[in-house]
């Protein structure tokens, strides 16, 4: 594993250690003051490390592709999504009602009243937006692995779980399209795109699974693998929010969900993080694995 | 002109003294020296194209393509040259640089073939 993805790594078990004390004091006590403390301060400085790390490594693994290169555009695009994810993160961090200028910013409307609140731009700007960009750097990826064959056929369990997302996007969609009567905000709309976008993103997770099945566990496929599994964990993160809000999961059932965002974060910055540890290499001395005259 | 002076106006239309060099009469290369480097530029080329074609291989052929092996192992997996190439025939730079192009990008490629024909 490259030394940095290891750090990523360590650093999430730390997290969550700490994270699994503050839910046995919730166990135990049955009051949020630790949980919501664990959250709100070290989660959120959590998410703040690993979105700035994982935009910086995809701006880095960027500029290692010229501008005629097809990865190019495909790394431009995951590089604009993470820094989506940056000002989301950023964006929501500074309309939080508990720091002093928190207040401040609850009571305006941002951008004209388009928005509900600027808590509510961060949502959309680390939420869609975000998705929409990394959903065409991962067709990019997908054209280009097309291009040498590393496309694999679907398998009947990619099938079922294609129509599933599909099912469960026209679902939402439908159930979303009466609510226009009600003359919802930009940012409300904006925020209703979330669910097809996850659906398309699971999609592509989907293909680009099967061509590193076809790779193997190198470090460029290990890279696809993370985005797969990024996407599939803010996906369960996803239906975990939908599940207790519709009371399917009791409340410690939910704050154990909570959870999932931090490996999702993770898995983010471990996608440029092992391209950058693939760069890297041919630019290392001493490579032990090379056979020598 | 010293470095500054680049960013001086005044000196943007001066034009800079040309040296007059030594008599550029231009000799023809000796024979010896044509063939050393015709045999160079084949070797090269044996190493940059071999293939199925190339039924015995040099101990520097078969050097090559193990560390290209190796290379896309590292990168790639240990899957990947059976899903790019048909069994029976080798890897050779020709046919893996473009893979390692597209995912890696062209200076790292670069670094990569440099790497390869290293101490060959």
């Amino acid at each position: 594993m490259p030394r940095l993805v290891r750090w990523i790594w360590i650093l999430l078990a730390l997290h969550l250690t700490l994270g699994m004390i503050a839910y046995a004091h919730f166990q135990v006590t049955g009051r949020y003051a630790v949980l919501g403390w664990y959250f709100w301060a070290l989660g959120s400085l959590f998410f703040l490390v690993m979105t700035a790390a994982e935009c910086c490594l995809a701006i880095l693994c960027r500029s290692w592709f010229d501008s005629d290169e097809p990865m190019r555009l495909a790394w431009s695009m995951i590089a604009c999504a993470a820094m989506a994810r940056l000002a989301g993160v950023l964006l929501r961090s500074a309309s939080d009602g508990h720091l002093p200028w928190g207040h401040w910013h609850q009571l305006s409307q941002p951008l004209g009243g388009l928005f509900a609140s600027l808590s509510q731009v961060g949502m959309v700007v680390g939420g869609p937006l975000s998705m929409a960009f990394l959903a065409i750097g991962l067709g990019r990826v997908l054209g280009i692995q097309r291009r040498f064959h590393l496309l694999a056929s679907l398998t009947r369990g990619d099938k079922a779980l294609l129509l599933m997302v599909l099912a469960f996007s026209i679902s939402q969609i439908s159930m979303n399209l009466p609510l226009l009567w009600n003359r919802p905000s930009l940012g409300t709309m904006l925020l209703w795109l979330s669910d097809p976008l996850l659906g398309l993103l699971l999609v592509e997770a989907i293909l680009v699974r099967r061509s590193v099945i076809r790779m193997g566990q190198g470090l460029v496929a290990q890279c696809w693998g993370m985005f797969v599994l990024a996407i599939v964990t803010t996906s369960a993160g996803d239906a975990a929010i939908w599940a207790s809000n519709h009371g399917l999961l009791s409340d410690s059932m939910t704050a154990l969900s909570w959870y999932i965002w931090f490996v999702a974060a993770a898995a983010f910055a471990s996608a440029p993080a092992y391209q950058f540890a693939a760069i890297a290499l041919t630019r290392e001395d001493g490579l032990d694995f090379l056979p020598r005259p | 002109m010293n470095l500054m002076d680049r960013w001086n106006p005044r000196s943007w239309g001066r034009k800079l003294p040309v040296t007059p060099g030594r008599d550029a009469a231009f000799e023809s290369a000796p024979a010896s020296g044509l063939d050393d480097l015709q045999t160079r530029l084949s070797h090269w080329s044996l190493l940059w194209t071999q293939g199925s074609e190339f039924a015995s291989s040099t101990e520097a052929q078969q050097l090559v393509a193990e560390r290209l092996a190796r290379w896309m192992e590292r990168c790639f997996g240990q899957h990947v040259q059976s899903s790019l190439r048909g069994e029976g025939s080798q890897i050779s730079l020709a046919s893996s640089t473009p893979i390692f192009t597209a995912f890696l990008g062209r200076r790292a490629t670069r670094e990569l073939s440099r790497r390869v024909l290293q101490d060959i």
